[in-house]
């Protein structure tokens, strides 16, 4: 009996690993001097590249994870609600145009540490990453 | 030198994210990358290179079969600060095609399809020197064969005004309630860079256009044109509106209308479009077109329907055939038939 309870917790944790999947609260972070408040709609404006320069005329700095990756994924359908497909043909006609997407860090300690260099940088990270370095302009959930 | 020509040619061969994933934490945003379809970044130069290139093949009633290696279209940006973009789109057409009956002919050539400079105060005012394309509806601006759907395009865009304006245009957003609203505001400044070799582009003109996209996945323009050919004194007026809906990720509708005397012949004119286009296995397209055209004089009024699939197995890489009928056979507007072209972003 004992057996086969653990035959058939392990059939469920292989066929489900999705359920054991952390996911994480996100948080939109800015450098510390930047004090600018952003909707929802305005930082998918500003992941799609229409929206180019903060209201004090500095050029917007935008950072990705790398494509595939899981919070990426999230990112994208919590504020840009569009499909990768989908954003995959919006991009090919920016390129179009000579628009690329934004700039892709390996992982999100590099989009902290960039962002807290750089004041014209927004990128995400999961709040539980977050520290003094930087400043929280939403949490996305 | 040998060590640097290899990482350079590891860099255009390779997938792209491994190299990134190397180099950026000691360089951030820095570095030699390639990406299939978004082109070769040469590090903090902001330079890019990259481009697309097509191959056809049509078989056409009342005509012989037909192949071509259409070209190889390169795309140079430039974006030396973040103020300044350049852009130029070189294309190296006439590689090779062929005709059934006759043999492979080939006439290669090279042409500036758009070179130009955009320098930006903000979001709301830019401007754009040199040679661009005209901002009239939806196809317009983005017409090559990896962008859209069918492997002809309607006749409104092919048959009614040029392509291309040499000159200048003030473009710029703004973004009420959640949308972007955009302008364009352009006209002939300059003598035509490169002009079409058939067809001479309008001596003097002057346009608008206004958009209004919303993150829903509604998009509505509006157009006007208006030209001058060469001496002639008189100028011809078109207006137009243009719609995207984008209801779910699996479903495109869009729609073109335009309205008035194009610079191409004299006379009113008028035509149509409307197109569905549906996922209907994953990465794989169906596409239906109907479009109207009434051409300037006596030409008599065509309706036209294309039908076809779309395959995009990656972004970079589309697959097309489909079928154009017509309600009558009218070979100088439109000649019914199967085409199918196979196009790639590099």
């Amino acid at each position: 009996m004992a057996a086969r309870t653990f035959t058939l917790v392990l059939v469920l944790a292989l066929l489900a690993p999705s359920f054991a999947e952390e996911r994480p609260r996100l948080a939109l972070i800015v450098h510390p001097a930047r004090r600018a408040e952003l909707s929802v709609e305005e930082v998918a404006q500003i992941y799609l590249r229409t929206r180019r320069f903060w209201e004090d005329g500095a050029p917007v700095v935008p950072l990705n994870l790398p494509s595939g990756t899981p919070l990426r994924g999230r990112f994208s359908k919590l504020v840009l609600r569009q499909t990768e497909t989908r954003l995959a043909d919006y991009w090919n006609r920016r390129y179009f145009y000579g628009v690329l997407p934004p700039a892709t860090l390996a992982s999100t300690e590099a989009i902290r540490r960039y962002v807290a260099s750089d004041p014209n940088a927004i990128g995400y990270v999961p709040v539980s990453e977050v520290d003094g370095s930087v400043r929280v302009l939403l949490h996305l959930e | 030198m040998t060590l640097t020509a290899f990482c350079v040619l590891g860099a255009v061969i390779a997938p792209g994210t491994a190299l990134e994933e190397r180099i950026l934490p000691e360089r951030a945003l820095g570095g030699i990358e390639y990406h299939a379809g978004r082109g070769l970044r040469i590090g903090d130069t902001g330079l890019t290179v990259g481009g697309f290139a097509t191959a056809e093949a049509e078989w056409l009633e009342a005509e012989n079969a037909e192949a071509a290696l259409e070209g190889v279209n390169f795309l140079l940006f430039f974006d030396p600060v973040p103020y300044v973009h350049l852009f130029a789109e070189i294309e190296a057409g006439g590689f090779a095609s062929w005709e059934s009956g006759g043999g492979v002919d080939s006439d290669p050539g090279m042409e500036v399809d758009r070179l130009f400079a955009d320098a930006s105060a903000n979001d709301r005012l830019n401007v754009r020197f040199g040679k661009f394309l005209t901002p009239i509806g939806r196809w317009n601006l983005a017409p090559a064969e990896p962008l859209v759907w069918t492997t002809s395009e309607p006749l409104i865009v092919e048959h009614v005004f040029d392509e291309t304006v040499s000159g200048a245009m003030l473009w710029g957003s703004s973004f009420p309630r959640g949308g972007t609203a955009s302008y364009s505001l352009y006209g002939t400044f300059l003598d035509p860079i490169a002009p079409e070799r058939q067809a001479p582009p309008a001596g003097h003109s002057a346009g608008a256009h206004l958009e209004w996209a919303s993150l829903s996945g509604w998009t509505v323009g509006g157009s006007y044109f208006a030209s001058e050919a060469h001496g002639e004194g008189a100028w011809n007026h078109l207006g137009g509106v243009d719609a995207l809906w984008q209801p779910t990720a699996r479903l495109e509708l869009s729609a073109e209308a335009l309205f008035g005397e194009g610079t191409r012949e004299e006379g009113a004119l008028w035509g149509l479009y409307a197109q569905a286009v549906i996922e209907t296995l994953p990465t794989l397209y169906a596409v239906g077109r109907y479009e109207r055209f009434d051409p300037p004089g006596e030409g008599r009024a065509i309706d036209l329907f294309d039908v076809g699939l779309a395959w995009v197995p990656v972004n970079y890489l589309r697959l097309k055939a489909d079928y154009r009928f017509a309600d009558h056979f009218d070979d100088e507007l439109a000649t019914p038939g199967f085409r199918a072209s196979l196009s790639v972003l590099f």
